[in-house]
């Protein structure tokens, strides 16, 4: 039986570690868990590990990549040791993002009806106007209680010193909630008592506080409106999450033909004729909601949505058109907004971007181009970026060209080395780089946001990209309830 | 519920059912295919349980590995194991929600026990019947887990339709074609064995010795898989079946619906129930069982419009 050592930990150079304040100093939030890990032998860790995949696959926690036509399960990598935020961690997070979202929410509401912050040239028009994802059929649109970003996941980061910055805002369709729960779930048979022992914060009322938010949105004043969750099938990575979700909050789960529209109200087919919907929570992109208006093309959405949305018939979530607020070119514009809107200062701090549509800023970073990161301001997923550090001489040159292309398609941000967490990896604790998505809801009684959220973890030795589909997985996220332990 | 929803319980049902059926008669042909001194012939089989081209039924020239091989694994026939799983499986995915997790695993395993090289291995090399048998052990595990963890609603009332349905078809399917048999060869008609393969296909073999004393016939076979309201093969317990998971489904909400196809389930059922041995002679056997396979016809596509929302 080798213990497993602890004292080998090597911290990455110039970065915060979460866990070791110096290669031997440990942070308090982390004295219980290490504590707990001493007992236990390497033997014993690789178990919980085995444990771990065994239950994501029995339970069925997988996205599905098709190749050939056949689909092939796979699971989400899911490391063992969670990540822990303390108390006063968290409380400066949720009042970060709080604000935040308020003031994305009320530049949505601006942008789609009077547009004064444009009026008042604190963004300018043109970059709004040239997002494509600024929906001109969502003006003057009026959606209930005026409230647009339902459910965000924004991605935090942290720098050398332990700063918090935003690195986007997903006001669109955000993914990921079903494995911060399933996560906990999962933690809480890999390390029995240690949970309620650290004094960790529950995520498990997300569902209901999901549910209460969608019910309140409904149009009609009815005592059982019809929620669904729209998906776009069983085809889709993200499918898994579509199921559980309604599972958890007890609501249909839909697809596309299964609604229909009839004198702009939305209606479901089912064995007793035809329901009415009112509130549809769609995990489908705006592009392919409703065929008539956008992609003609689609048929994953409802031909006629759009009047019926309205017309007031029925409430989507997230809202259409959201996609302006969260695009990287507009990202910059986050802390003048909050400044505009609310006459705060921002308390999270955004990454410095620099939009390549402006001629000194772009002559700025092709100058420093090595410690820059240059992204697509549609992009996701960690695809088509350029990490300036690590790309040789060629690659940039043809990264340059594409830029020129159309520049107003390009940020760029100065490299963030990403906070580092211990890892369970070959039977020791490694560093790997994190990031952090809690998520955040907001109904007509305000913003409430689950203390947790999904951790998640560049696997790779040196990686600083943590999407799934670049070799990323997760670890469970905890909050503590109070620091003094 | 979803239209959508009650349509894919519906057919996954009638897949699993569908392979249930294809996986004994083909134990049971095999079986004698091995044990016979004349030329066995798979023809009929094939005609029954496959979608498959005239061409590539020829080029097996009735071999029994290759018509076993062919009958459970190549994806060009639209009826192999292989392929009525698959579909299964992906109704199953998309109403996981809605059934029981012990059932979707189970209907998982069966899909990758069908993958399984070993079993093509058996198929190719070794002794067939094992894999048939490990197949039919997974059919089986299907129907007890349905029935111990599914809800008794809505739900299991599609999934017992389904299956029900598609299992009247196939018994009505195997009379017909056995008949004409015995019309192009009369021979056929006081050969034991051939009785004796048609009731084991069938699951009843061993009910027919029962409650048959005088040995085999044409009239009693007839009476057992047609009209006998014990045997759960036989037409009449199917439909009686049908009818008894629809009525379940009644419902203020879509009433003209509902009385329009109870109609139907009800005509059909009165007609299995008040027919005789002597009257289906007389209208002809091919043609009592062409009105019948129309009937269960006509209920699906009803089916299909009503409840599926399938226009």
């Amino acid at each position: 039986m080798s213990e497993i050592n602890l004292n080998n930990y090597k911290k990455i150079h110039e970065t915060w570690d979460e866990m070791y304040v110096s290669d031997k100093k440990l942070r308090n939030q982390y004295q219980n868990i290490l504590k707990y890990l001493k007992n236990e032998s390497a033997n014993d860790l690789n178990k919980k590990e085995e444990l771990a995949k065994r239950l994501f696959m029995s339970q069925g926690i997988t996205f599905t990549v098709y190749d050939s036509g056949e689909g092939i399960e796979k699971i989400f990598p899911f490391d063992i040791i969670p990540r822990i935020i303390t108390a006063s961690e968290w409380d400066f997070i949720e009042k970060g993002i709080r604000q935040r979202l308020k003031a994305l929410n009320l530049f949505l509401k601006d942008v789609y009806t009077n547009q004064f912050i444009l009026k008042d040239k604190v963004i300018p028009a043109q970059l709004v106007y040239s997002c494509p994802h600024f929906l001109r059929e969502m003006h003057h649109l009026q959606v209930p209680h005026d409230i647009y970003t339902h459910i965000a996941g924004i991605d935090l980061i942290r720098d050398y010193d332990g700063t918090f910055y935003v690195l986007e805002d997903n006001l669109r369709t955000p993914s990921g909630v079903s494995y911060m729960l399933e996560n906990r779930e999962i933690t809480k048979r890999l390390f029995p008592d240690l949970i309620p022992q650290c004094k960790v914060r529950s995520v498990t009322e997300y569902p209901a506080i999901l549910y209460r938010n969608l019910l309140a949105l409904s149009p009609r004043a009815v005592a059982n409106p019809t929620i669904v969750l729209l998906s776009p099938g069983m085809y889709n990575s993200a499918y898994y999450e579509h199921t559980t979700l309604a599972r958890l909050m007890g609501v249909e789960l839909v697809e596309g033909r299964d609604l229909v529209i009839d004198e702009q109200k939305v209606f479901m087919k089912t064995t007793t004729g035809l329901q009415q919907v009112d509130v549809i929570y769609r995990r489908v992109d705006d592009d392919y909601i409703d065929p008539l208006v956008f992609n003609p093309g689609s048929v994953l959405g409802v031909a006629g949505l759009m009047s019926a949305y309205r017309k007031g018939n029925v409430a989507i979530v997230n809202a259409v058109g959201n996609g302006v607020a969260d695009d990287k070119a507009i990202y910059g514009y986050v802390p003048e907004m909050i400044r505009y809107y609310l006459n705060e200062e921002p308390l999270l701090k955004n990454v410095p971007t620099y939009s390549m549509g402006n001629r000194d800023e772009r002559e700025y970073v092709f100058g420093n181009i090595q410690k820059m990161v240059i992204k697509k301001t549609n992009g996701s997923g960690g695809y088509g970026m350029l990490m300036g550090h690590a790309a040789g001489q060629e690659e940039i040159e043809a990264y340059k060209r594409e830029v020129m292309k159309d520049p107003r398609n390009f940020i760029a941000q100065p490299t963030i080395s990403l906070s580092s967490a211990p890892c369970y990896i070959d039977g020791m604790l490694q560093p790997r780089r994190v990031d952090l998505r809690p998520f955040a809801l907001y109904g007509p009684d305000g913003i409430s946001i689950v203390p947790g959220g999904l951790t998640r973890v560049a696997l790779k030795a040196g990686s600083l990209v943590v999407n799934s589909s670049q070799g990323g997985g997760s670890k469970d996220t905890w909050v503590l309830s109070n620091d003094t332990n | 519920m979803l239209s959508r929803v009650a349509s894919s319980l519906y057919w996954m049902s009638r897949y699993v059912e569908r392979s249930d059926g294809i996986l004994r008669m083909l134990k049971i042909n095999y079986a004698s295919a091995q044990d016979t001194i004349h030329e066995f012939t798979w023809d009929p089989v094939i005609r029954i349980s496959s979608g498959g081209n005239e061409q590539e039924i020829r080029l097996m020239k009735n071999d029994s590995r290759k018509v076993v091989e062919y009958l459970l694994f190549n994806r060009n026939n639209p009826n192999s194991i292989i392929n009525i799983i698959t579909l299964a499986r992906e109704n199953a995915r998309s109403v996981q929600e809605h059934i029981a997790k012990d059932l979707w695993q189970c209907l998982n395993e069966y899909y990758h026990t069908v993958k399984d090289p070993k079993l093509l291995g058996y198929v190719q090399k070794d002794d067939p019947m094992t894999a048939l048998d490990i197949l039919i052990r997974q059919v089986m595990l299907y129907y007890g887990t349905a029935d111990s963890t599914m809800e008794r609603g809505e739900i299991r009332s599609f999934m017992s339709i389904g299956k029900y349905l598609e299992r009247s078809i196939q018994s009505i399917d195997i009379l017909d074609i056995k008949f004409i048999s015995i019309n192009n060869n009369p021979d056929l008609l006081t050969d034991t064995s051939y009785w004796k393969h048609l009731l084991l296909s069938l699951g009843g073999y061993e009910l027919y010795l029962k409650s048959y004393r005088e040995g085999f016939s044409d009239e009693n076979v007839l009476e057992l898989v047609m009209l006998n309201s014990d045997f759960p093969r036989s037409a009449r317990y199917s439909v009686n079946n049908i009818q008894r998971y629809f009525q379940r489904l009644k419902s203020e909400k879509n009433i003209d619906h509902y009385n329009g196809l109870s109609f139907n389930i009800g005509k059909l059922n009165s007609n299995i129930t008040y027919s005789s041995v002597h009257t289906i002679k007389q209208e002809g056997l091919h043609n009592y069982l062409v009105n019948i396979r129309s009937s269960l016809y006509g209920i699906g596509n009803l089916l299909n419009e009503y409840y599926f929302a399938n226009l």
